[in-house]
């Protein structure tokens, strides 16, 4: 996954913004979804943001598996990333 | 960690939401979450080679207090530092400013999206390729009519071919081009012609919404302020081009007009600041108010000063007064510094 060319990031105190400068559209998140995020621009695949996630959040590794497959459907949804 | 953004105004710069129960759900939704602001509106200069009479700036000479290319090239810098995502430089005419390049290769540098809004008449196709190389987000050409009689009635001084020039250089360079179109009593009817013109050349986007009363517009709103009627017709013929072109070219417009603005920045102000050519900062178009000076004052100072302005009981008060009496929008440019 790589972030769409004008997308920024930026890291805040509740988490994180997404910035897609193109359309001028913003997102923010949570958190975890900011960790999501600094993992997909470090150009970590799916796995292993699974099993960072894992190690670091309580919460068994269905349940994370699967919010983490629906964040990342989120961003691909709002163009944020291309798979 | 749900990913939310604000549904009905995606398409302006602003923070997630008017909707109450986004807000109780997540940080993030207000100004005053942010560490720095998300988008910088730059006004690199005041000097311009035309007198639009719909120019929000009044632009024309250069203030005599403008920053100096160091003082810019600092807040550049600043911009940096506090990890700034968006600018975007306008002027006056950005490109008459010497070191308009030299601010525009920093911020890109520095990986920050830029977009530019310039008249065009200085991109010939060597500028344009200067252009291209910066990989900007967009450079936006005002068009202000499909026929030069119509777009140099609106920009006085202006070259409608020399316009249409740069927005064909640009497109064979590579730049992401949009046009620019400000709808008045002279032009409006034109908006369709501008919008096949556009794809026609192979534009990214048409922008457009209603002409802000403000500046050298105010004064000349009773010559160029299109009537209701003509308003309606401007957003039917948008509206079927819109839908026309719908997956082939962008086209954005903007339904609210500046007090209807002003209304919903008064609840929710955006994270962004709008820098003036003497380091001076806004408010917001609308206003009046000063909330700081780049010149003395750090970015991240004029930060803090901005969070505070929005809550100031004069400047709550006085935003009450324009949105009640929109006339007093024509003070917008007689700063008042809180």
């Amino acid at each position: 996954m790589n972030f769409t060319k004008h997308t920024k990031i930026r890291k805040e105190r509740f988490g994180a913004v997404v910035f897609d400068t193109l359309t001028e559209k913003i997102f923010v998140t949570d958190e975890i979804g900011g960790e999501i995020l600094r993992l997909i621009e470090k150009g970590k695949d799916l796995t292993h943001i699974i099993s960072v996630l894992c190690d670091n959040y309580d919460g068994d590794r269905q349940t994370i598996e699967k919010d983490v497959i629906e964040f990342t459907n989120q961003l691909k949804s709002n163009s944020i990333v291309r798979a | 960690m749900d990913i939310a953004a604000e549904d009905k105004k995606l398409a302006r710069l602003t923070n997630p939401g008017p909707d109450d129960q986004l807000r109780e759900i997540l940080r993030g939704s207000n100004f005053e979450d942010y560490k720095a602001p998300l988008f910088i509106a730059w006004q690199l200069n005041s000097a311009c080679n035309l007198r639009c009479l719909h120019c929000c700036e009044e632009s024309g000479h250069s203030m005599p207090d403008e920053m100096t290319k160091e003082e810019a090239l600092d807040f550049c810098g600043q911009i940096a530092e506090s990890n700034i995502p968006y600018v975007a430089i306008s002027g006056g005419e950005p490109m008459l400013c010497p070191y308009f390049f030299e601010v525009c290769e920093f911020i890109r540098n520095n990986s920050i999206s830029l977009k530019i809004e310039t008249n065009g008449e200085f991109i010939d196709e060597q500028a344009a390729d200067r252009l291209a190389e910066l990989k900007l987000r967009s450079v936006q050409i005002s068009l202000d009519g499909a026929t030069p009689e119509t777009h140099e009635r609106l920009r006085a001084g202006g070259n409608w071919a020399k316009a249409v020039s740069a927005c064909k250089c640009l497109i064979k360079g590579g730049v992401n081009t949009e046009i620019v179109f400000v709808p008045t009593k002279f032009n409006y009817h034109e908006i369709g012609d501008i919008i096949d013109m556009a794809y026609s050349m192979g534009a990214y986007g048409v922008y457009t919404g209603k002409t802000m009363r403000i500046g050298r517009a105010a004064k000349n709103w009773d010559t160029i302020c299109s009537s209701l009627e003509e308003y309606d017709k401007f957003f039917n013929i948008l509206k079927e081009k819109a839908d026309a072109y719908e997956g082939k070219m962008k086209v954005y417009y903007y339904p609210s007009d500046i007090i209807e603005e002003l209304k919903y920045r008064l609840d929710q102000p955006a994270a962004s600041l709008l820098i003036l050519p003497n380091g001076k900062v806004k408010l917001i178009s609308a206003l009046p108010f000063i909330c700081g000076d780049l010149k003395k004052q750090s970015l991240r100072e004029v930060w803090q000063n901005y969070r505070l302005a929005w809550r100031n009981p004069k400047v709550v008060d006085f935003a009450e007064k324009v949105i009640a009496d929109p006339q007093l929008l024509a003070q917008s440019n007689n700063w008042i510094e809180i």
